[in-house]
């Protein structure tokens, strides 16, 4: 609307500059190494919802290629949440095959060693046949593990050299109290893509291509300004982390899901509108409207959210380095995790966490909005082994970026800090 | 309850008294997203307007009717007129976005896997 004062975002970050970004990271095995010794396994990562587990003995198994690690996560007798890498002490078998269970103890299945539900070795067929075996000392080898609003993190660090709270509260310390717990009910899709995990993320972590790749599907969901641009309301970026602010278009479904848990007045400005160009949308909200087990007041919601204030405020990114993309909206949220396989392959496992739904009609409304969801992540998955193709090609050694795309210098440049920190090894 | 239940094989599939007119689209009764799925990507886009026209006719009386029951004991026909719901969420993206069948310039529908035994999925 003003066009007389033009302020970048890029103007509060003069460290991160302006310029051309190299590509090279993108496409270098040595670079690679470096981000395997020096970011993941040195830095916190999420692994999963402390719902996922919610009695003594379930656990759920992570094979991490890019810590070359196989963890266990395993809910203990007291109910904290541990875990330990998934090698026996004894010749190193696999403690866990199952991706998914709930055991009392682990055995191997190679000897029978058990172990209990902390690790400790607790049992040792023909124990009097070792040689001075103290079992005390032959545990399996823990990992640090801590939980922040639900959220359960890991670190192959043996001494992390911060807390999860510490890595994570000069960022997000603001939106505790998010009601995650509220969120319960969750869908996952998982893929692998031929690309680099760094380019995965960079096409979640800004909105400039929501008119394009997203042109036939949601981008009348996403406010826009007169010149048809769609601004990010505001960006923050920190140490590690960064965050970005999106406003929605209140008169569709998808772009204003406070509709179905508010209902009256925006529920009535989504429907009207939707009626006619997209019934299904439509009938939709109204079959949802009510069915939610908890009742969600964008004015309950933690200060650090829509930290703008704005009006027509659909989600908050958030991107928890490194590989973490967080989406909060008013009443549901999206989980994403980019974690690399090698270089050029990337496992995508991406959820979407919903209140649960009482009735039938609740349940229509969350299909309508998941399938929705992911019709959006494949076309967001449609450039990524294109670009990374191109970019293999060597013809272009940078990438330019515009202000509203600073979430992406801002990646690339934590990511090149800490991989040039000569002091980590 | 976290797994869904099995779909009928399609000749047994009865739906609820009121609604046996939607029989013709009773091959639209999927339990699971990925059926769904498959079913929408390799189905004519005519087929799925059909599917789609006879559905939202009736849209709100469905819902009304199976507001009734409990989404985790849901019985066979109730169940079955479920997945038919659930099939109409499906087809929304390709007849209210894309006016095709799948997404346009999208990544391989059959590479992004759902995750049917995901512990926190609802009972349906």
């Amino acid at each position: 609307m003003n066009k007389v004062i033009k302020l970048h975002l890029h103007d509060r970050y003069p460290e991160l500059g302006k310029g051309p970004v190299p590509v090279e990271p993108y496409i270098s095995t040595a670079y690679y190494d470096k981000e395997q010794a020096r970011i993941f396994k040195k830095t916190w990562l999420h692994v999963g919802r402390v719902e996922e587990i919610p009695a003594a003995g379930d656990y759920f198994v992570k094979d991490l290629e890019a810590c070359e690690a196989s963890i266990i996560v395993v809910r203990d007798k007291q109910g904290a949440i541990n875990a330990m890498h998934n090698v026996c002490s004894h010749r190193m078998n696999q403690i866990v095959y199952e991706k998914r269970g709930q055991a009392r103890k682990f055995f191997c299945k190679f000897h029978g060693w058990a172990y209990d539900l902390q690790g400790n070795l607790t049992g040792v067929p023909e124990e009097g046949s070792f040689f001075d075996l103290d079992k005390c000392d032959h545990g399996l080898s823990r990992v640090a593990c801590e939980v922040w609003q639900g959220f359960i993190f890991i670190n192959l660090d043996p001494t992390p050299e911060l807390s999860l709270a510490q890595f994570l509260q000069p960022m997000f310390g603001d939106i505790e109290g998010y009601p995650f717990d509220k969120i319960t009910t969750g869908f996952q899709w998982t893929t692998v893509v031929n690309c680099n995990w760094k380019l995965a993320l960079d096409a979640f972590q800004e909105a400039y291509h929501v008119a394009y790749v997203h042109g036939h599907s949601i981008a009348d969901a996403i406010d826009t300004a007169e010149d048809g641009a769609m601004p990010p309301l505001d960006a923050l970026c920190g140490q590690f982390h960064r965050r970005l602010s999106i406003a929605g278009n209140p008169k569709s479904v998808y772009g204003n899901p406070n509709a179905v848990t508010a209902g009256g007045a925006e529920a009535s400005k989504a429907i009207a509108d939707s009626a006619v160009k997209k019934p299904i949308a439509a009938a939709a909200l109204r079959a949802g409207m009510g069915a939610a087990s908890y009742h969600f007041r964008k004015e309950d919601l933690p200060k650090g959210m829509n930290w703008t204030g704005h009006e027509n405020w659909l989600f908050d990114i958030n991107v928890v380095f490194p590989d973490f993309y967080l989406s909060l909206r008013p009443n549901y949220f999206q989980a994403y995790n980019f974690r690399p396989i090698s270089q050029g392959k990337t496992l995508l496992e991406a959820r979407v966490y919903y209140p649960e739904m009482k009735t039938a009609g609740g349940r229509f409304y969350l299909e309508y909005m998941k399938v929705a969801l992911r019709d959006v992540l494949l076309e967001d998955l449609s450039t990524l082994e294109r670009t990374q193709s191109a970019v293999q090609t060597g013809v272009k050694k940078e990438m330019i970026l515009q202000d509203y795309e600073l979430l992406v210098r801002h990646g690339a440049h934590v990511v090149d800090r800490i991989v040039n920190e000569e002091t980590k090894a | 309850m976290n797994s869904p239940q099995p779909a009928s094989p399609q000749s047994a599939i009865t739906l609820p008294a009121g609604f046996a007119h939607l029989m013709p689209f009773s091959h639209w009764s999927l339990a699971t997203e990925t059926e769904r799925t498959r079913m929408r990507n390799t189905s004519a886009f005519a087929d799925i307007v059909a599917f789609k026209d006879a559905m939202l006719a009736d849209v709100d009386a469905i819902v009304a009717y199976l507001n009734g029951f409990e989404l985790d004991a849901m019985p066979p026909p109730e169940a079955a007129l479920m997945y038919m719901l659930l099939s109409l969420a499906e087809v929304a993206p390709a007849v209210e976005a894309y006016q095709q069948p799948g997404v346009i310039d999208g990544y391989e529908f059959s590479r992004f896997v759902a995750d049917e035994k995901f512990v926190m999925r609802p009972p349906i």
